[in-house]
Parts: C-alpha cells; structure tokens; sequence
C-alpha cells in the first residue's frame, strides 16, 4: 500500500490546498518530512486561518503567556504559556518545552499561526503586563522580541483595530510598527496605570499613524500638537494643555470634513476663555459646561458642536439644527 | 427550482449533435489506443477518453499510429496495479468529452485503492481527477490527530524512522564488514 508520506509533492500541495488550516497544522505534527513541506510551502498555497481576533496577553500571575485565536466573537482556542512550569498547555494537552524560552517558542507559535491568517483580522489585541522588575523572568522582552522577529521577515499584520494594553512608553511603541497601515483603522491605547505619560513623537512619523482613522489614548499623551491628532475622527485622548488656538484649529479642521465624527479631550486645566470668546464670540453657557456651534461646510442642517465642561473635558461632535440649545448662536460657515 | 431540472433534461438528448466530436464521428472514425498495467490486462480506450492524460494525450498526438500498430504496441504502465488502471479508464470514459463535475462521490472509499489511485493519476496527469481524489484525501485528514493519521496511513514516527534509518545503516555496515571479510578470505 502507497503511504501518505511517500505521496509526491505536487499531490501533497494540493491535498493541503483542499485541507483546513487545522489539518494542516495536524499533518504538520505527523512527522518530519511533512513539517518540513509544510513550513517551506509558500504562504499562498496554505488555507486562510480565518480568525478574526487574535490576543496576546503576558501575565504576571504565574508568569504566563497566552495567545487567544477567535473564530467567532464567542468561540476561540486557546494556547497558555507558563514561564513557571516551562509547558504549553493547548486544549488541555501539556508539552514541555525543555531547554526553550518560552518567549522564543510563543514567537515560533505565533509567526507559524501568522503564515495562515489570509483575511483581515478585525482585532488584534496586545497586553503586556510589567515583568521589567522581575529579573528572573524573560517575558518583558516580549513586545521587544516580537518587534525584532516581524521586522526581520518584514511581515506586517493585516488588522483594522490595534489595540494595547500596557505599562510603559517602550512597549507601546513596539506594537503599531507590526501594522499593516493599508489596513488598520483604529489605534487604540490602553494604560494599567492612572495618568501615565507618554511621548508619542515616535509614533507619529509611522505611516500606521497617518493612516489610521481613528485613535483612543488613555495614556497621557505630553506636549500634545492638534496638528498630529486632527486627521482622526473619533479622537479621545488626554493631555496636560490645550491652547484656545488649538481648539480653533480643530474646529476649522472639523467642520471642513466631511468623515468628522466626534473628539473628546480630557485636560489638566482649559484658562483660555477670554482668548477662545476672542475667537469664537460668547459662549452658551449652561450649568457650568460652555457651548459654541458652527454650521459644517456643505451641510447646512449639520451644526458642529465644541463644548467645555469644568475646564476639564473638550467635547466636539455633529448634532441636527434642532438640537441646538434654544437661544444660542449658530455661527454660519465661515473659510476664516 | 423544478423547472430549471426540466430544463436541463430536455436540454440533455440535444447535447450530442451540439458536441463536436460526434458531429465529426461520421467522417473521421473515432481511433483507440490499448493501455495494459502491472496485469498485462489490455484495455482499449478511445483516443476522446484518453485526452484526460496529459501524459497520454501527449504521447498519442505524435505517432500518427493505425489502428493495427495501436493494437501491436500498447502503452505498458508497469508501475500501475491492474484493478487501479481499469478504474482510470473507467472514470476517462465516463468523463470522455463532458464538462467535469464539481465533486466526484464515486472515488474508493478504501484508504489503499486511493492513495494508489492518486499516484497512477499523478503520473497520467489527469488534472481533473487528481483535483477529487486530492480532496477526498483532504476529507479524510479532517478532524483526525497526527496519532490517527499516523496509524490510517502507517507513518512512522520521527523516532520509528530514525531507529529504521540507523538500523538499515547498521545493517549496510554489517553487509559492507561481511564483503570485506569475504574478500579478504578470497585473498588469502
């Protein structure tokens, strides 16, 4: 009888091309000659693994790793690294890993998953939890290791929502280099940490940066320039300041476009009030929040809305005409 | 939907003078070849059928043979068990002429009678063919472990096969020793 293995490789292509992306990690564990084939075939002939979130948590408890694959918003697999017990653990099944660092074999795990994700993921979702500290641990070298290994193969993650979930500005600034700017849309950032600063000049000369639609920072972003964030529509983000010339710059810029959808900035403190009544008139002012509204460019019915609340939140967002405030101004558009 | 059914139905019986090949059968009668495997059993396949292989096709349509030298040499495919080669001429016939289906339900169910079944049709280049057999394979990989695939298909662990290859060196070592020992008692 012709065994599986001895089958030529024309036919073994094709089986594999016929195959789901779980067969073939299966056939990829049968033996050698197959690992082999499998991991020098061309990513184009491999099925497409379909996922449609990836995660990828490090956790300080227990020192772990895990990589969640989601097929569906509910259904995922999942594959759990313990620094401590040196294992993997997929599907309740626990593989030693000998003399590996698990950093290295999580890389391996997820560059070989990588080959097969053909559509674009929804989500892809990165959380580093701080080993830094904790130096018999080699997990904090994660984000680092992964920046290295997918810049090396220049492979970029075909995802439309980045989001990062971390402690420090290094970490953070490993991720969207991952990217695949044609494809991302949404930049979002995360902080374990109440009022964490960051410099962001790094990432703002990323194409993913300029690409990119839409952007949430909880981190606080320092010596914030409106000129960097103005393309992103939602925008929430805070910052220490903001200038009334900035905010007059954002309004130009929003009622302008034609994507704008909302912004909200959490500041240390707004005192420009004279300068921003200076630019735009008198406020509406009710129960301590100030209101302005301007007519966007091309629509008369759609009235941007720019609101202060306790000098605290900038708000901006498009309301119809008939939910202006009754008795104030509604500015005409205006190219000044 | 039944209305398209009775469509192609009526449609079914004008199909053969549409097809070319038997609008020119009355002038130019339909020539066959004879293939024989590993049995020596002959078969005589019309050239039509035959166009499935690539590998046919392409050794018939330079020699120019009459139907006396086709039947004085058939194409010998040794390396083809009988019981395969009749169910690649049987499926050539079958197909002879028609647009292939999109799934082919009449592929062996035995693991053995397809993986031999692949590799004839593998070596004849029937494309077609080889496309359902290849997915039937795949059908049958589909939900199983390494460890089950390992046993349908007896495949040898990486371990097996290193113990195998060591062994097989071993014993060539042996055989190399034995002739050496030989030869030099041959000196003496």
């Amino acid at each position: 009888m012709s065994s599986l293995s001895k089958m030529p490789e024309l036919v073994l292509e094709n089986i594999i091309g016929f195959s789901d992306f779980r067969s073939v990690l299966t056939l990829r564990q049968v033996c050698r000659d197959f690992r082999n084939f499998i991991d020098d075939l061309n990513d184009s002939k491999l099925p497409d693994s379909k996922f449609t979130k990836i995660e990828i948590i490090s956790e300080k408890n227990e020192n772990k790793i895990i990589l969640d694959f989601f097929h569906s918003k509910k259904s995922f697999d999942c594959i759990e690294y313990s620094e401590m017990e040196n294992s993997r653990k997929f599907q309740e099944k626990m593989t030693n890993l000998e003399n590996s660092n698990i950093v290295d074999v999580v890389i391996q795990d997820l560059k070989l998953i990588l080959k097969f994700q053909k559509s674009n993921l929804e989500f892809l979702s990165f959380c580093f939890a701080d080993f830094q500290l904790q130096k018999d641990s080699s997990i904090h070298n994660l984000p680092i290791k992964l920046r290295n290994i997918l810049h090396e193969s220049n492979q970029k993650i075909k995802a439309k929502k980045f989001t990062i979930k971390a402690h420090n500005q290094s970490q953070i600034m490993s991720v969207p280099p991952f990217a695949d700017p044609e494809t991302l849309e949404f930049i979002d950032l995360h902080s374990f940490d109440d009022d964490k600063k960051i410099q962001y000049d790094e990432i703002i000369k990323t194409e993913q940066w300029k690409k990119a639609q839409m952007f949430r920072s909880e981190f606080h972003l320092l010596n914030l320039n409106v000129e960097d964030i103005c393309h992103f529509s939602p925008c929430i983000l805070t910052t220490n300041r903001i200038t009334a010339r900035d905010l007059d710059f954002l309004k130009k810029t929003y009622i302008r476009s034609s994507k704008f959808n909302f912004s909200i900035f959490e500041l240390k403190n707004f005192n420009e009030n004279d300068e921003i009544s200076n630019l735009w008139g008198p406020a509406f002012s009710v129960e301590s929040k100030l209101h302005w509204y301007f007519r966007m460019k091309n629509c008369e019915e759609k009235i941007l809305h720019m609101e202060i609340f306790l000098a605290r939140y900038f708000k901006c967002y498009i309301i119809e005409m008939n939910h202006v405030h009754n008795g104030a101004i509604v500015h005409d558009y205006n190219e000044n | 939907m039944s209305s398209t059914e009775q469509g192609t139905s009526s449609a079914a019986p004008a199909e053969p003078t549409t097809a070319p090949e038997s609008a020119a059968a009355p002038e130019v009668p339909e020539s066959f070849y004879y293939v024989h495997g590993k049995d020596k059993v002959v078969h005589k396949v019309s050239a039509g059928a035959l166009q499935h292989s690539a590998l046919i096709h392409g050794m018939i349509s330079n020699l120019g043979y009459t139907e006396e030298q086709a039947k004085a040499n058939p194409f010998p495919f040794e390396n083809i068990d009988g019981d395969i080669l009749q169910m690649v001429v049987d499926w050539c016939n079958q197909h002879k002429g028609k647009p292939t289906p999109p799934e082919d339900t009449n592929l062996p169910k035995q693991k053995e009678k397809l993986f031999d079944l692949v590799l004839a049709v593998n070596y004849l280049e029937i494309k077609e063919l080889l496309t359902y057999c290849c997915k039937q394979v795949a059908m049958m990989v589909k939900g199983k472990s390494p460890e089950e695939i390992r046993e349908i298909w007896m495949i040898p662990t990486d371990a097996e096969d290193e113990a195998a290859e060591k062994e097989a060196k071993k014993r060539a070592g042996k055989e190399a020793a034995g002739e050496t020992a030989a030869a030099a008692g041959d000196a003496k």
